[in-house]
């Protein structure tokens, strides 16, 4: 069962090649624990990864080509926080339940509901805070609206500043 | 003891939340001559700042990358970096130990949660380093003394936040179990302990940082030292005052 409740959903509207820089702002905005990134192809992530690598990320990434065990040891080093963000493709299917992910960033957004809820879902855990970004193209504008009708839920475009409350203060709302 | 350090320019913010964002053992040695390169240029207004920043922006909140934050600011080996950081530290934890305990219920929880992390930072760069916690900074026996006194609400907060400062006696041969100043701070646990009515998750909290540090709770002799009601009266007070109905 996934749920929305506790990720406040932001979009930004931007074009194709916009994408990075609009990104690169994003981490020097916000305050990031650990995040996840999401494309849509294997090879976009690819491209990703290496790319935001290049300019100073912390990165580790995993798609659906990749061997499971290869998958399975990447996503166990990123758990460890070994590295402090995760770009990656449609393949964690059961919802994210790292505790440090804080912001999960659509680099693409997905072209369905039940995707869009398995990216940004939370597989139960009361309070645990969290934001989530889509970067929204021209050719995404009615998917986002499709989307946010199928879920019943509200994305919203993003404020200048976002408010901490809703993603920083994680740890302090978990375990006791 | 000022409060606000200066802001930097938004650039220089959004460069070091950038830079902590993407922090990790990888690229450490990158990352520590970009940021020593940015203490050069700016000076100490900037690393007052940037301690602030440490401080309370990450330690405080992101407890599972302490030991990350600790490695990186050993590593830039600056003793004037050092030495505000540590003043913050304390800072900070004065101000939350004289926040109002019995107030707010949400509030209090995440003050509780935000003073355990940095019980734990605490002791990461003093007794971990095998540098001493001084009672002019932070009495840390009497702090427990006074938190029995003044009831419940107030061990709440002070058992945990000791005993994770206490958690790193077990990284240092200096501040050991077996060392003078923490052993009677172990008996005061053990004591505690002891007492019928201490809430069952503080009495867990005790037992897990015994058995982190190795030592058997059974063993530390009860010498009366919560009995000694004229002691408890003389200590000195850290925490907020109690209101009298």
């Amino acid at each position: 069962e996934l749920a929305l409740l506790g990720v406040t959903q932001y979009y930004a509207f931007v074009q194709e090649k916009q994408k990075v820089h609009c990104l690169n702002t994003l981490f020097r905005k916000l305050q990031i624990n650990q995040s996840i990134i999401f494309c849509n192809s294997t090879q976009r992530v690819e491209l990703l990864a290496k790319k935001i690598t290049e300019i100073g990320y912390s990165c580790y990434y995993i798609h659906s080509k990749m061997a499971q065990n290869h998958r399975n040891r990447v996503f166990h080093d990123f758990r460890q926080g070994n590295c402090r963000n995760l770009v990656c493709s449609d393949l964690l299917t059961r919802g994210i339940d790292i505790q440090a992910v804080n912001v999960v960033i659509n680099f693409d957004f997905p072209r369905n509901a039940e995707t869009y809820l398995h990216r940004i879902g939370r597989s139960g855990r009361f309070g645990h805070l969290g934001i989530a970004i889509n970067l929204i193209t021209y050719d995404d504008r009615h998917t986002l609206r499709r989307i946010e009708q199928e879920l019943r839920t509200h994305i919203e475009p993003i404020p200048k500043a976002v408010d901490p409350k809703l993603y920083v203060a994680d740890h302090q709302l978990v375990d006791d | 003891e000022g409060a606000e350090a200066e802001k930097p320019t938004e650039a220089v913010m959004d460069k070091i939340s950038f830079l902590f964002n993407n922090l990790s053992h990888t690229n450490m040695i990158a990352k520590k001559e970009e940021l020593i390169g940015m203490i050069n240029d700016l000076g100490d207004p900037f690393i007052r700042w940037l301690s602030q920043y440490i401080v309370m922006k990450r330690a405080s909140i992101e407890q599972n990358y302490q030991p990350l934050y600790n490695q990186f600011v050993q590593a830039i080996a600056n003793p004037q970096l050092d030495e505000y950081i540590r003043r913050e530290t304390f800072r900070n934890i004065k101000i939350l130990l004289r926040t109002d305990k019995r107030q707010n219920a949400g509030a209090n929880y995440s003050d509780r949660q935000l003073l355990k992390n940095l019980g734990m930072w605490l002791g990461a760069i003093t007794i971990a380093r095998s540098r001493p916690i001084l009672l002019k900074e932070l009495d840390l026996k009497s702090l427990l003394l006074e938190a029995y006194y003044k009831g419940q609400s107030e061990l709440l907060f002070v058992v945990p936040f000791i005993s994770k400062i206490l958690l790193s006696c077990s990284k240092t041969p200096i501040f050991s179990a077996s060392c003078a100043w923490i052993r009677s701070i172990l008996k005061i646990l053990a004591e505690l302990h002891n007492e019928p009515d201490l809430k069952i998750n503080l009495k867990f909290e005790i037992e897990v940082l015994c058995k982190e540090l190795n030592v058997d709770l059974n063993s530390l002799p009860i010498e009366g030292i919560l009995k000694d009601t004229d002691k408890l009266l003389r200590v000195p007070q850290q925490l907020s005052d109690l209101k009298i109905l």
